[in-house]
């Protein structure tokens, strides 16, 4: 068992972690910025070592240091937490040279995952359904209109080399295809210098619902029912819910089967996520998070099962706690991020309780925000035996939290979740969007 | 241990900062001295112009009473690593307090990922108090000299 483990992390995830820790008797090293001196992790971890200045590259993202302050502090594992170096297969490779144990999937794991396309062809070789594309690029128009036939309107052209929307167009019909065709490579030509195009298929407001994960190395794994988090403003996820009001038992078992069997295949441990665009009650798979993710609290809250106590005891070669039959999503949860929208100093800070409530932050009144990391800094989870009395509760905590001395998106969170829109369960990634544009939030 | 390992060995250890080298493998010994000072091998980063830590918070690493005088600095950690303060176990240390050293001149070792790397004076200085523990782990930003410009 991990006796020692280096938390290569900050915020409420490190606060995350040191608390199973703490449970599980495991000593806590937390690694830590100069300007995260003051942080409520580095005052719960038993002990804790300053890995660089404020700039990330220098401190978070900075694997000597990190491997060195695990080595040299008597760490036999580290914990990436989310985001940083957590999906970082050089990294995860450096730790495990270093003698240390990496909390997470194997390197070349977490290096065929971070490689989109050769995972989206993983899942297409094993029968999982994936958004149906053209094969390669298109070079001309016959090949384009040949492709979006077989494909189905509407199709969307991408940039192969692409990112953030550009060279990206949706087409509806074929009349439209061959000017589209010129005008997204062009475009693509200009801002990845590659002008290379395919063709997808575009699904029109889909849900965001992705299976939760975890795996040993003794060959259990087993999922955690799903996540919707389809309420994403820019792809930035901002409610999360389980269960999703549009997922039915049958279709459940599907994306929860395909989700095992692909991760089972690859020989995945610990936590993992694997992604997919829900349409029509038909799932495609989009990707895989080799990592646990900022929302698993929704998960454990309604399976009662401790994720990182997993990830830490697949780690440490033991096995899972839970079986597949074991796994019970009797109750409902949801999860509201609560980001700050400017850095400085919390003067006021009431957090919310009672019955099904749960905090997950690294805030207390007197703390300084700072300004160089990411903006999440609360996570409020509650329950419920219903979607309904869920988000009553929900509503419920949002107007006893208060925050003061930064601002924050809690009253932009209580209008989502008091939306009629929302309320119903009727709605897509296109939901938050249209809701700005109406100016109600 | 193979003529191509002790040549490697050899090759390597002329390279390094070090002054002196044992090595035991498979119940053989080899022992490496250098006649003259080490030479420097790496150019070290330039630890004085690194900011201090957190104003009132002075990093964690070194529970050595750091007192700060007007005219007098600190020379801090770079990076994480094990700090020694001579080029070899039993050799005497780079620097002692009340030491004037010329700018150039090597203060202290520290070992990181197995590598060792030589810090210099970045300019002339009296050592006023030597604050870290030979041997010992410091932390990104501890103060491992205090010093005065001459």
């Amino acid at each position: 068992m991990i006796q020692s483990l280096l938390i290569a992390n900050r915020g409420e995830i490190a606060v995350r972690i040191i608390r199973t820790c703490r449970e599980m008797g495991i000593r806590t090293v937390l690694a830590h910025s100069q300007p995260d001196t003051d942080s409520l992790p580095v005052r719960m971890a038993d002990e804790h070592v300053c890995i660089g200045p404020a700039p990330a590259r220098e401190s978070y993202l900075n694997i000597r240091n990190l491997v060195t302050a695990g080595v040299l502090s008597g760490c036999d594992a580290l914990h990436p937490g989310v985001g940083f170096l957590a999906e970082n297969a050089g990294f995860a490779r450096d730790v495990g040279e270093a003698g240390l144990i990496f909390v997470g999937p194997d390197p070349e794991v977490i290096e065929l995952l971070g490689d989109k396309i050769r995972a989206k062809h993983s899942a297409k070789d094993m029968g999982i359904p994936v958004i149906a594309g053209s094969t390669g690029s298109v070079e001309n128009a016959r090949d384009a209109l040949a492709a979006a036939e077989s494909i189905g309107y509407p199709v969307i052209v991408k940039a192969a080399a692409g990112g953030g929307g550009k060279g990206m167009r949706i087409v509806r019909t074929s009349a439209e295809l061959g000017d589209v065709l010129v005008i997204a490579s062009q475009e693509a030509e200009k801002a990845f210098s590659d002008g290379t195009v395919y063709l997808e298929k575009y699904l029109e407001n889909p849900r965001h619902v992705e299976i939760q994960i975890v795996a040993d190395r003794k060959g259990g794994i087993v999922h955690l029912g799903e996540r919707d988090c389809t309420v994403q403003q820019n792809h930035q996820k901002l409610i999360e819910e389980s269960p999703s009001p549009v997922v039915t038992p049958e279709l459940r078992a599907r994306m929860g089967d395909d989700a095992v069997r692909l991760l089972r295949r690859l020989g995945y441990t610990g936590a993992g996520t694997v992604e997919f665009l829900v349409m029509d009650g038909k799932h495609y798979f989009m990707e895989v998070n080799a990592r646990v993710q900022v929302e698993h609290p929704v998960s454990e809250m309604v399976t009662g099962v401790d994720i990182i106590r997993q990830q830490l005891l697949a780690a440490s070669d033991e096995a899972l706690e839970i079986r597949q039959d074991e796994v019970r999503l009797g109750a409902y949860a949801v999860e509201c991020r609560i980001n700050a929208r400017s850095a400085g100093r919390v003067t006021r800070f009431d957090v919310p309780g009672g019955y099904g409530v749960r905090m997950d932050t690294f805030l207390y009144a007197g703390y300084h925000v700072p300004p160089w990391y990411d903006h999440l800094v609360a996570k409020l989870i509650v329950t419920g035996r219903t979607r309904a009395e869920g988000l009553r509760r929900m509503q419920r905590a949002l107007s006893e939290l208060v925050i003061e001395g930064i601002a924050t998106n809690i009253e932009s969170q209580q209008k989502i979740v008091a939306h009629p829109v929302f309320q119903s369960g009727k709605y897509g990634t296109g939901f938050l969007g249209e809701v700005m544009k109406e100016g109600s939030l | 241990m193979e003529l191509k390992e002790l040549y490697a060995l050899m090759e390597r250890f002329e390279k390094s900062g070090l002054s002196e080298i044992m090595f035991k493998k498979d119940g053989e010994e080899v022992c490496l001295k250098k006649a003259a000072p080490a030479p420097v091998f790496a150019p070290p980063p330039p630890a004085a112009a690194y900011p201090p830590a957190h104003q009132g918070h002075d990093a964690h690493a070194s529970d050595a009473p750091v007192k700060h005088g007007a005219d007098t600095e600190f020379i801090r950690a770079p990076l994480v690593g094990t700090f020694y303060r001579a080029p070899a176990p039993d050799a005497p240390p780079f620097v002692e307090k009340g030491d004037t050293v010329k700018r150039g001149k090597p203060l202290c070792i520290l070992e990181a990922m197995k590598l060792m790397n030589e810090y210099q004076a970045e300019f002339d200085m009296e050592v006023v108090a030597v604050l870290a523990d030979n041997g010992n782990m410091v932390e990104f930003g501890a103060p491992l000299f205090e010093v005065r410009r001459v």
